[in-house]
């Protein structure tokens, strides 16, 4: 995964190359006449890329979290908890390919009072992997802020104040950043939230082995380069109108409205809903896109067809 | 400016000295405040923040600090010290109302309507926005969930007991002990804090 940092002048080129090559454009993002477009190439072709970027007079970045959404999630949205330090770590992760969307709980101030509902735990299972961000006492986080990240199905990486040994439910822990009333921008704070942007590479890169291991029908990349084509999604005024998952893809165009022609899309002679599970997102006006790996597709295709009457077809 | 923190947490105890000292700054209170003192229980759910204030000004009537007189039925008043400037202008706002209030130019108001009698006798009283300044600071600092408090409050010490649940007796006279010990002048300055450092080496230097 590689940024491409740079002009507008010319970048059809670098888009044909890498369509050429059998990458893929995840992103695009245009300011004016300047552009970031984050691509996924085979390593090989590594050094084709490098020559046209320097041929367009660009900058190509490793973006090793690119392809990723993650939640990062603080107890609440008051000023105790924001803008620092959650949307430090937040746009931290973002230098580094990563969608993060920042997140802030209804009631998870205070310490035995503390809750996160089943339905703040639905939406952050909906995201790759989720930072908590916690505060400056060790009791406190030890004994009670716990419960907030038990029992969430993807990995958790949680960042604290105080040095504490290990917490149960978190793939990895980044202690040394609590509570902030000030931009992380000294020195030692930079350093704290590259500490945590490599945590959460550990974290993404566990995700990835465990999803090698039963491996996806097809990759997210391909899914989006056909999905890209739709009108909806092309009409959509909505930044990042696909975000990449590391199973799957968000479209943010509403399911109601969508739902027919994404189960329609044709992907190596099969409909996208016999290989996906296509439903509502619970981000607003958005629809999830989770993709079957090749075993649930083999095993969906082994069982019989059931038609009415008891006849199979002939 | 001294912020003196007993706590069970070493660590929290030293990022809440920088937090406050970040929070004061933000507010432009550092000059306002003396010093304080907190105690960081977080095991028992406790924290209590004890602040003095240096003195504010002392109250003013309104003719002391601007000239009033009466222009066709209507109080005319040109202020003389600039910096009483906006705390004027709010209290007229609040007995007359902004429409019959005119900022005529920087030091100039026209009251419309308004006898000048009902004016100069007006008290405006520094030391209350000083108090609403330094509240708004304790509860930037304190915990979010620590919702049940208790206050006292003598001339320039204030002094804020916060915890999640019941309000222990414990927790009261925890706080009034502290806030009586602030009120008697506990020496905030020879004891370990963030700001005070230069202080104290300034005084040093003098004594040398």
């Amino acid at each position: 995964m590689l940024m491409f940092d740079g002009g507008v002048y010319r970048i059809n080129e670098l888009y044909e190359l890498v369509e050429d090559i059998g990458g893929f454009i995840i992103q695009k993002t245009q300011l004016q006449v300047m552009i970031t477009v984050t691509i996924a190439i085979p390593a090989e072709d590594r050094a084709i890329i490098e020559n046209k970027t320097r041929e367009l007079g660009g900058k190509l970045v490793e973006v090793p979290l690119a392809g990723t959404e993650i939640a990062v999630v603080g107890p609440t949205l008051g000023r105790h908890h924001m803008p620092h330090p959650i949307c430090d770590i937040a746009e931290h992760l973002r230098r580094y390919g990563a969608i993060t969307v920042v997140m802030g709980l209804a009631r998870g101030k205070g310490r035995q009072t503390a809750q996160i509902s089943a339905d703040e735990k639905a939406f952050i299972e909906e995201f790759d992997a989720a930072v908590f961000v916690l505060g400056n006492f060790a009791d406190c986080i030890v004994k009670d802020k716990i419960r907030l990240f038990e029992k969430i199905e993807v990995p958790v990486a949680v960042v604290c104040g105080p040095e504490i040994a290990g917490l149960p439910n978190c793939e990895a822990m980044v202690c040394g950043i609590g509570r902030k009333v000030e931009r992380m921008r000294r020195a030692e704070e930079i350093a704290k939230l590259e500490e945590t942007a490599v945590a959460v590479q550990q974290v993404m890169q566990g995700r990835k082995q465990e999803i090698d291991e039963d491996p996806l029908f097809v990759h997210p990349a391909e899914v989006k380069q056909r999905i890209d084509n739709l009108e909806l999604v092309q009409q959509s005024l909505r930044p990042s109108p696909i975000v990449l998952h590391l199973d799957g893809l968000r479209v943010k165009v509403p399911y109601a409205e969508v739902k027919e022609q994404l189960c329609g899309i044709d992907i190596y002679g099969r409909r996208l809903c016999d290989i996906t599970t296509i439903s509502p997102s619970r981000l607003g006006g958005s629809t999830m896109v989770r993709i079957l790996t090749k075993a649930q597709v083999a095993s969906k295709d082994s069982r019989p067809v059931k038609v009415i009457g008891g006849q199979t077809p002939a | 400016m001294n912020i003196l923190v007993e706590g069970s947490e070493e660590y929290g105890n030293d990022v809440y000295v920088e937090l406050f000292e970040r929070i004061l700054i933000d507010l432009g209170l550092t000059n306002k405040v003396e010093g304080a003192k907190l105690l960081v229980y977080p095991e028992k759910h406790l924290f209590i923040v004890s602040v003095r204030m240096r003195q504010a000004r002392t109250a003013v009537k309104v003719k002391e600090i601007a000239d009033v007189s009466e222009r066709e039925g209507n109080a005319y008043l040109v202020i003389r010290n600039e910096s009483y400037a906006p705390p004027l202008l709010s209290i007229l706002w609040k007995q007359f109302g902004r429409e019959r209030i005119e900022q005529l130019s920087r030091l100039e108001i026209m009251a419309h309507g308004v006898p000048p009698t009902k004016i100069e006798d007006l008290t405006l009283s520094p030391g209350e926005e000083l108090k609403k300044e330094v509240l708004d600071a304790i509860w930037r600092l304190l915990p979010e969930g620590f919702k049940v408090r208790h206050t006292l409050f003598t001339e320039n010490v204030m002094t804020i007991t916060s915890t999640e649940h019941d309000m222990h007796d414990e927790f009261v006279q925890m706080g009034r002990k502290l806030h009586e010990e602030m009120v008697n002048g506990l020496d905030l300055e020879s004891r370990k804090g963030g700001m005070g450092e230069d202080d104290e080496e300034e005084e040093a230097e003098g004594d040398v």
